[in-house]
């Protein structure tokens, strides 16, 4: 850990924490970035105007390299904001000039250097092979550099910069390298994998650019019983009452509301940590949150206009704290969700207190934590997905491990129980929808005649996973999924598309005659009216809440841009 | 050395004065590429699209070796590597439009002209410019671009991979490639795109994990690029008219050359990277030095977009006047082929910009003495142009126009023509100057004396009176010689009008067809008034008698009186090709007729007198003993007709003499030189010209014989027989040229390679038939064989095109 006094500190990882091991040589500057050599024998630290290497071993810095050195009289001092050791002896360094230099440290001497851009260079990343580099600046545009032989069959090589891409409109604060793409993170919120399509073999979901905005993860929750609606933010929950209209109209109309939305209360987490997690229960009077080191507890009071939340005492001390939060349909307990693929099951007692009750291992043992939780309808069973992907589900009743889904080689990304048949619907993030009945504990028929059918080639190419399931209870056939820029009705009864049908015909279905429309129908019926879509939920038979959150709503609350010239302005 | 291919020559200019040193002349068509020999830099390669390579040498202006491939060479590249082979780019048999680059084995034979048979197709479906295909570091692979994808074949592996960029046009993205160049010193190839993106690949001979970077700065398509010698600078041009370097292959570093005056064609580096030139749209070359500064510029003739001025002779130096540069007029002397000076006429920044409307000159007018000039400009604005007339007067201490009088929109619409009253002897105050308009007035202007004491001059202009008839809309205007009248055309009508009391003297009418020249007669013709109408009709009025005196059914374009004569000159454009007949107004058969005077029609034309009437011996041409004619094409090629005979023009540099000239002086040479000279003076005298192939095919045989050091020399006596033979001229050959009249056309070249010229020899047929000229019968003396052949014009000599 490099520190603003300009010490860099060891810490040694054991098992449940780190451990402070010690100091390596001290200098004056902060130390704004380090990177290790793959051997772990140096250490290289940027600071401003310089950057030093250090032995690891004896802990002493045995090279200090001026950045500006040949710059004459630099007005403005040079930040290196991002550094890298390579196995050769070369050390990449970013700096605030859009400089990305390549220097011997050993000699001291600047082997390259490439100004990629006229605005800082803020981050930096390395290719496993060390035969590319990726450069994010401050104008949003992010460069790669390759190491190319200057001659056919040569052996001297050379740093070129080779592909511009402008993906951010903001600082490119991260970059990764990966074997097949350039992973970027900006300041506009954006994470871009930009696939590098030399390196792909086939084309498939790695070949295509992707864009995620909003993470894949449920940020709403929903009391479905009290309507009620949760906001999670990153310092701060906000829980919502939901308007209601009395009138009813057409398709496309807005109804004017009889009472409208209300902001019930803004929680503050304590401290600077993010919240986790979070989740109201179905009945609206327990809400719950955790940060990375806490987890709180919250019962809500309704005194007649007035809400006021009064924390629940004495939660148990759960190490490390949950991973995910869910109440069971009935709001009597509450799932935890924690390391080592345990779920803690606690009991809410009334009037605001809970009780530690159970925790459910899986029988073989995890290391992973476990990331999402489905409680039945009925309060039966429970399924918990680890980080391993094994879904593995309990029995309520008797707190005991009931089986495990069958392994599918890819990550689950929402899954729920069905209220009344009690099937597990799993949705993979690569597209894939399985059904699996818990009772007999086996894939059901319907999904079996999915996966050999196989699902339409537009919906396994979408963008983003499904992010939450649910049903319909007027029509057990009906299975509600979304992501972040579609909604989709899926009817059983149904037959599945093929290739060749249009898989978003709705609209087309609506301008076809009775008759005909009954021929053209399959099982996915999508809506495309909600994006960015966050939430989606059932709140009763005939009432549906649904949660947009226009990208230009935090767009503008971003500072400004890097002010840029554009050509023809 | 700066080496330039020009038509169907190869120029020679000194980097050092501009100067044209040396024209080296054999091609019998259009050079298509010039390229040094790798193997010695003395000697130079050309492609012409007659089918032949020759070997120059280029200091003396000697052909080495003329290798003949059989069919249309696009262009020529002689990379390092190859060992005695080039490469050319020729149409693919069979098909249209597909070219393919081949290697060409250039064979070691004993004799001047040699068979290249020896041909390998390298590269199929090439790009037919030679922008298109470059050579890679010594040779060892070759990259070709056409539209959107770009090949590059590795000779050694015999590998060829292509690489393809997206044809989808996106924010104004064109992906098409324009040109390429490879790095001289690694591998990397850069190529320029109609978008004006600079794309650097690298790793090309992996056929996946190739990669390049893009350098974008122009706005418009990217015409050449260059590498310098070292290959650590990029140079860059297009039609922004700068040129762009970019250091290291890098975006962020860059400088720039702005104001090069038109836009970049070809970027050329010399071989020792002290200089690179710019080869320019408008017939130009830059010369700038490696630290990017402008260091010279060597320039003829200026093509503008479109010589709306006409054809005018300034009094004073006898150039010629027209269009230069946009919003410049450029005074061009014909006498060294030289831009004498470029003038400054908008006085407005001109911006490269497709559909901006700028401001051009239109019409340009001197009065006799040359001390005062009148240019009008006008916005190319159709509906509401933005008039602009100005008036010049000749300042002698700084040698240079000074601008005198501005009037903005002397007429409501477009001008239509503009001139001066010539009066020579009356002096400045008699000075008028009329304006016709299509806003159907003519205006007369006279000098006014200025009372404003502030002001810095004396005299200005402004509008003394304004006539119209019938609301017509004036088309032309012309004074008499003597300035008493003036004619103004009024669509179908020309009108006369009294120059001194301005009163409408008499109408003269020629229907149907709008008038579309007038012009008086001159000295003892200037009783006449000669106009042309639309319809094809050449009417001929008497003033005197206010009537008509003949008409001819001609389409006549230009009409142009000689001003030092009366003979008048009418081009007539029919059926694809320009005629030319020149007549004295007062009999109706012309004096001399030209059919078949070029294949493009002739726009304008004008006389330039001589500095000394000429000496002429032949009677057809006595009509240009006093002045010159210059006609200007519409591929603005500018052409002339000569009287002196081909050979006349060609003794003096032909290639047996320059043979002569490399050698050491002995006194077998002399004795050679002095019996050649003597034996061509008396085919000139007896009128019977010698033909140009037969010497050239003598000349081998002579030359080796010369070249040859005396110690291998075979015998005396067997050589005598060839050598005699050599220096005989057969007898078929008089017999076959017993041409008497002969003439010239000499184009002046207005491109320096950019134009296509066809230098084919055009044979009139025979004209003895009887022509009919509408109510004039002409008679045409029989057996009239003309031979018409088109010959360039170089800067001080004359040299054939075969």
């Amino acid at each position: 850990i490099g520190c603003e006094d300009g010490s860099v500190k060891i810490f040694q990882v054991v098992p449940g924490g780190i451990q402070f091991e010690r100091n390596l040589d001290r200098r004056k500057g902060r130390v704004l970035c380090l990177s290790w050599h793959p051997s772990d024998t140096h250490i290289v630290a940027g600071s401003i105007d310089f950057f030093r290497v250090i032995d690891v071993t004896s802990g002493q810095t045995v090279q200090r390299i001026m950045v500006n050195h040949h710059v004459e009289k630099a007005k403005h001092e040079c930040v290196v904001w991002a550094i890298a050791l390579l196995s050769r002896g070369t050390v990449v360094s970013a700096d605030s000039f859009g400089r990305v230099q390549f220097w011997d440290w050993e000699q001291g001497t600047l082997a390259e250097s490439h100004t990629v851009s006229t605005s800082a260079a803020l981050s930096l990343a390395v290719s496993e092979k060390e035969d590319s580099i990726v450069v994010g600046t401050s104008t949003g545009a992010t460069y790669q550099l390759q190491l190319l032989p200057v001659k056919l069959g040569g052996l001297e090589k050379r740093w070129v910069r080779t592909k511009p891409f402008q993906y951010h409109s903001h600082d490119v604060r991260a970059v990764a390298h990966s074997p097949t793409a350039l992973i970027s993170g900006g300041l506009d919120a954006q994470l871009v994998i930009r696939p590098l399509m030399e390196k792909i073999q086939k084309k498939g979901y790695d070949a295509a650019l992707r864009k995620f905005t909003f993470p894949h993860r449920r940020l709403v929750s929903c009391a479905r019983k009290a309507q009620l609606l949760l906001f999670q933010f990153s310092q701060h929950l906000e829980l919502w009452r939901l308007g209601s209209t009395e009138e009813t109209g057409k398709d496309g109309e807005v109804l004017p509301l009889c009472r409208m939305p209300e902001h019930l209360v803004q929680l503050k987490s304590k401290g600077p940590e993010h919240i986790y997690c979070s989740c109201v229960s179905p009945c609206g009077t327990w809400v719950g949150y955790s940060t990375a080191s806490r987890f709180q507890l919250y019962r809500v009071h309704c005194d007649g206009d007035g809400v006021s939340l009064r924390k629940v005492p004495k939660t148990p001390k759960l190490l490390p704290p949950a991973y995910q939060l869910q109440f069971s349909a009935d709001s009597s307990s509450l799932f935890v969700a924690s390391a080592r693929g345990s779920v803690h099951v606690l009991q809410l007692l009334e009037p605001g207190g809970c009780k530690h009750l159970h925790t459910l291992r899986p029988p073989s043992g995890c290391s992973e934590a476990v990331y999402l939780l489905a409680p039945s309808a009925d309060g039966h069973w429970l399924a918990a997905v680890s980080g391993d992907w094994a879904i593995h589900i309990y029995n309520l009743k008797c707190f005991k491990h009931h089986c495990v889904v069958p392994t599918y080689d890819c990550a689950v990304s929402a899954l729920a129980i069905h209220p009344s048949t009690n099937n597990l619907v799993i949705a993979y993030s690569d597209q894939q929808l399985f059904e699996f009945s818990i009772p007999e504990k086996q894939y059901t028929g319907w999904s079996r005649a999915v996966q050999s059918r196989g699902l339409h080639r537009a919906w396994l190419e979408r963008d983003s996973p499904i992010t939450h399931i649910t049903f319909n209870p007027k029509n057990p056939a009906h299975i509600l999924l979304h992501d972040t820029y579609l909604l989709c009705v899926l009817d059983k009864s149904l037959p599945l598309p093929d290739d060749s049908t249009l898989l978003m015909n709705q609209s087309t279905l609506k301008q076809l005659p009775e008759t005909a429309r009954k021929r053209q129908l399959h099982a996915f019926k999508i809506c495309k009216k909600f994006q960015p879509l966050l939430f989606m939920d059932l709140l009763d038979e005939n009432c549906l809440v649904v949660v947009e959150r226009p990208i230009m709503d935090f767009k503008t609350q971003l500072p400004l841009p890097v002010q840029q010239k554009k050509f023809g302005t | 050395y700066l080496l330039c291919a020009s038509g169907d020559f190869v120029k020679v200019y000194s980097v050092n004065t501009e100067e044209t040193l040396r024209l080296m002349g054999g091609h019998a068509d259009l050079v298509t590429g010039i390229q040094l020999n790798p193997h010695n830099h003395m000697q130079l390669y050309s492609s012409s699209l007659d089918g032949t390579i020759k070997l120059w040498d280029f200091m003396d202006g000697i052909p080495i070796k003329t290798f003949t491939v059989g069919s249309k060479l696009l262009a020529l590249y002689t990379p390092a590597g190859a060992e005695d082979s080039v490469f050319v780019v020729i149409p693919k048999k069979g098909e249209r439009d597909t070219f393919q680059l081949v290697s060409v084995k250039l064979t070691k034979g004993a004799g001047q002209d040699l068979e290249a048979k020896e041909v390998s197709v390298v590269l199929d479906g090439v790009g037919a410019s030679m922008k298109h295909i470059a050579f890679g570091r010594e040779g060892a692979y070759v990259a070709s671009v056409k539209d959107v994808n770009l090949q590059v074949y590795f000779f050694k592996r015999k590998l060829l991979n292509r690489f393809s960029l997206s044809t989808v046009k996106t924010k104004g993205g064109d992906n098409n490639f324009s040109c390429v160049v490879c790095h001289p010193t690694e591998d990397c190839i850069a190529t320029g795109h109609a978008d004006g993106k600079i794309r650097l690949w690298r790793n090309f001979h992996h056929r996946k994990e190739y990669t390049y970077s893009t350098l974008h700065w122009h706005h418009d398509i990217v015409m050449d690029l260059a590498f310098s010698i070292e290959g650590t600078r990029l140079l860059s041009g297009g039609v922004e008219s700068v040129l762009v370097q970019w250091h290291n292959e890098s975006s962020c570093q860059k400088d720039f050359l702005p104001r090069l005056g038109s836009p970049i064609e070809y970027i050329s580096m010399s071989s020792d990277g002290a200089l690179c030139c710019t080869l320019h749209t408008d017939n130009r070359i830059t010369i700038i030095n490696s630290n990017l500064r402008f260091s010279r510029s060597i320039q003829g003739l200026i093509k503008s977009r479109d010589v709306k001025t006409g054809l005018v002779v300034d009094p004073r130096t006898k150039a010629l006047v027209l269009n230069g540069e946009p919003g410049h007029l450029q005074f061009y002397s014909l006498q060294s082929d030289q831009q004498l000076f470029s003038l400054d006429i908008v006085q407005r920044q001109y911006i490269h910009q497709a559909g901006l409307k700028q401001s051009d000159l239109v019409k340009v007018a001197f009065s006799a003495q040359g001390t005062w000039l009148a240019t009008v400009e006008e916005s190319e604005e159709v509906t509401d142009p933005e008039l602009q007339l100005k008036l010049w007067f000749y300042h002698e201490e700084l040698q240079s126009f000074q601008l005198n009088t501005r009037i903005n929109t002397p007429h409501d619409n477009h001008i239509t023509d503009m001139c001066f009253r010539d009066m020579d002897e009356l002096g400045d105050d008699s000075l008028i100057l009329v304006t016709t308009g299509r806003d159907c007035v003519f205006k007369v202007w006279v000098m006014v004396e200025d009372n404003d004491p502030e002001a810095q001059q004396s005299v200005s202009w402004s509008c003394d009176f304004v006539g119209s008839y019938h609301n017509y809309q004036a088309t032309n205007c012309c004074f008499s010689e003597d300035g008493s009248l003036l004619a103004v055309s009024f669509e179908e009508t020309v009108t006369v009008w009294d120059s001194l009391t301005w009163d409408l003297k008499c109408t003269f009418c020629h229907p149907p067809g709008n008038i579309r020249n007038i012009c008086f007669g001159r000295l003892t013709c200037s009783k006449y008034l000669i106009g042309a109408t639309d319809y094809g009709f050449l009417c001929c009025w008497n003033l005197l008698t206010c009537a008509l005196e003949w008409s001819a059914h001609l389409n006549v374009v230009v009409l142009q009186p000689d001003p030092l004569s009366e003979h008048i000159a009418a081009v007539s454009w029919l059926s694809k090709e320009s005629s030319l007949f020149v007549f004295k107004p007062n009999e109706p058969r012309p004096i001399y007729i030209q059919r078949n005077l070029c294949k493009e029609k002739i726009l304008l034309a004008a006389f330039v007198p001589r500095d000394e009437p000429e000496m002429i011996s032949s009677e057809k041409y006595l009509w240009l003993r006093k002045s010159q004619l210059f006609f200007l094409t519409d591929t603005q090629e500018l052409m002339t007709l000569s009287t002196k005979s081909l050979e006349e023009r060609l003794t003096p540099s032909s290639k047996q003499l320059a043979v002569e000239e490399s050698l050491p002086v002995t006194p077998f040479s002399l004795l050679l030189g002095k019996h050649r000279r003597q034996q061509a003076q008396e085919d000139i005298d007896l009128g019977k010209p010698v033909v140009h192939n037969k010497q050239e095919q003598a000349s081998p045989a002579v030359k080796e014989l010369l070249h040859t050091p005396a110690h291998v020399l075979p015998s005396a006596s067997f050589l005598c027989t060839i050598f005699i033979n050599s220096l005989l001229i057969s007898t078929e050959s008089k017999s076959a040229e017993e041409v008497a009249d002969e003439v010239e056309m000499e184009s002046e070249k207005a491109e320096d390679d950019s134009d296509e010229e066809d230098a084919t020899e055009m044979e009139q047929e025979d004209t003895s038939h009887m022509e009919l000229l509408g109510e004039m019968t002409c008679k045409l003396s029989k057996s009239q064989e003309k031979e018409l052949r088109k010959i360039r014009k170089t800067d001080y000599s004359w040299i054939s095109a075969f």
